[in-house]
């Protein structure tokens, strides 16, 4: 397994895909934190959330693991990938760890220059700071976030495989589905597990994601748990659909 | 040649690949249908029919790759799944062979070589093996088709395999890239290597297998040696008549080999003139030509896989 897994993590570092989506995920992250704290007077209790929340890694992973996935089949790459290793579970095992692990990376990565960059704005303008436990808590629920979305991306990437398909599923579930089952049936919704879910792991407050208050959000590991589960069903299916697939 | 000879000549060698009534259908079109040979080690092997004969989903389903419905395709009585160190024992260089195009050519192979477990270092041994060395930082996007496939063999070398496999290798490739892999697999097989290299151009490999397995239409036609089921020396009668659709008749109840060619002419292999004649004779068919006549190589391929015109 770690000999796949060093192949995996091999195969983002060593092409431009990541290495962009690295860079517009600490940019529009810090983008935001800046206009935030340049444009508004975030109080003592709204700083943390207001500016140090905005991470945009865990959802541009998401993204880059659907796109790297579906990418082994798009470019045929799937074929030298299970010559080289022929045990189809322990690669997609391998491909989830690796996504988990570069979700990790990025969020820290994102939310350190989020950070300077927040504090330095909010200093100048002598305006409130979270404290570092606070602040240091949030930075490790993003990451953690970020780690089961990128594992979750990978299992769906492997269930659609067409690497178009796979990019615009995942948006239209992300800012149609999930939030028109939270609007109609908010008991149902709030499991849903890129839009609730993830904004209950990260600790948010409903409202800074846009979702209405009277919705009943879970707590932040019963939210890792449930999305856990989500990530168990879906490699499951995943897994079940390769092993038994001609590559042709 | 019959097919149950020659298995048994190659048999006699160490047997590297074994393939047992191996079947694949895709919906309605059977591809593959129980099929069976055996590849021994030391020796190039020529996998041969025409476009759609099955050769490809045979090797994807001797690599794990498809799923067969019946039969088994193992190396050393293990499925390439089953190999404890794959790539290490078996190599292989599969048609539209896949590279992620933005990855440069040496990258491509330190994730395989990751992959596989193999040595970092055998990333440049094996760039040196297929002379690419120096356009191995380049985007395999920017490369030629005949440096494509370099990079595809040089992935296949890296855990240098006991077995290689190549489909139709010399696809796209030049005079000189065609020469370049016939080389090559000779001097695999020099090494004490098994190769199984698949074409549907019998003049590409002619000069570098030692043993060929020939199929048509998913169904094997024959295997062997190459001088005995395509062998160019093989005794062949050409008989023209008006009747020949009775001789063909009559020579097959003498079990031979009878093959129409036109309207009015067979050809008979593995029998001598004076037999066939003998046969008119004694029926009172009336000839009128009869003599021997030497296959070529490729017109006994097409005859072996019904293409010839």
């Amino acid at each position: 397994m770690n000999a796949l897994l060093q192949a995996e993590l091999l195969k983002l570092r060593t092409t431009r895909t990541f290495v962009a989506l690295t860079g517009i995920a600490v940019g529009t992250s810090v983008l935001i934190a800046a206009l935030v704290a340049i444009l508004t007077e975030p109080t003592r209790d709204s700083v943390l959330t207001d500016v140090f929340a905005s991470d945009t890694s865990s959802f541009l992973i998401l993204v880059l693991a659907v796109v790297g996935i579906s990418g082994e089949w798009r470019h045929h790459t799937i074929t030298s990938s299970l010559l080289a290793a022929p045990d189809r579970l322990r690669f997609l095992g391998a491909k989830s760890i690796a996504f988990a692990a570069a979700g990790l990376v990025l969020s820290v990565l994102t939310a350190t220059v989020v950070a300077v960059v927040g504090a330095l704005v909010l200093s100048v303008r002598d305006l409130p700071l979270p404290a570092l436990a606070e602040l240091l808590a949030q930075v490790g629920r993003n990451a953690v976030l970020a780690a089961l979305l990128g594992a979750f991306g990978v299992a769906i990437g492997a269930l659609l495989r067409n690497q178009i398909a796979a990019v615009v599923s995942l948006l239209v579930l992300s800012f149609v589905v999930e939030p028109l089952v939270l609007a109609l049936a908010p008991h149902v919704g709030r499991f849903g597990p890129l839009g609730a879910l993830s904004v209950s792991a990260a600790g948010l407050p409903p409202e800074a994601a846009g979702i209405p208050e009277d919705v009943d959000l879970v707590g932040v590991l019963p939210a890792m748990g449930l999305l856990l589960v989500w990530i168990g069903a879906a490699f499951a299916i995943a897994a079940l659909l390769l092993q038994h697939r001609d590559l042709e | 040649m019959p097919a149950d000879k020659a298995t048994r000549t190659v048999a006699s060698m160490q047997t590297a690949i074994e393939i047992k009534g191996l079947s694949k259908r895709f919906g309605a079109v059977e591809a593959v249908s129980d099929l069976d040979f055996t590849v021994a080690t030391g020796r190039v092997t020529g996998f041969l029919g025409p476009n759609g004969a099955g050769k490809t989903t045979t090797l994807r389903m001797l690599l794990g790759l498809i799923n067969p419905d019946r039969g088994t395709a193992t190396f050393a009585g293990r499925t390439y799944r089953q190999l404890a160190h794959a790539s290490a024992h078996v190599g292989a260089v599969l048609e539209h062979a896949s590279f992620h195009p933005g990855r440069t050519g040496r990258n491509h192979l330190r994730v395989l070589a990751a992959a596989g477990g193999h040595p970092p270092e055998r990333v440049d041994d094996v760039l040196d093996q297929v002379d690419l060395t120096d356009r191995a930082d380049r985007r395999v996007k920017g490369y030629s088709m005949g440096m494509r496939q370099r990079l595809a063999i040089a992935a296949a070398l890296l855990g240098d395999p006991q077995v290689l496999i190549l489909d139709e290798p010399t696809n796209g490739l030049d005079p000189p890239g065609i020469r370049w892999v016939r080389d090559l697999v000779q001097a695999q097989a020099r090494r004490g290597r098994a190769v199984l290299i698949s074409s549907h151009l019998l003049f590409e490999v002619a000069q570098s297998v030692d043993d060929v397995v020939v199929i048509a239409d998913g169904v094997l036609r024959a295997d062997g040696p190459l001088d005995q089921v395509l062998g160019g020396g093989d005794e062949v009668t050409l008989v023209r008549t008006a009747s020949s659709q009775a001789l063909g008749d009559l020579l097959d109840k003498e079990g031979l080999a009878v093959t129409p060619d036109g309207d009015d002419t067979l050809l008979v292999a593995g029998a001598a003139p004076a037999l066939v004649g003998a046969v008119a004779a004694e029926h009172g068919v009336a000839l009128t030509e009869l003599r021997a006549q030497t296959r070529s190589l490729e017109d006994a391929f097409l005859t072996l896989t019904g293409d010839r015109p």
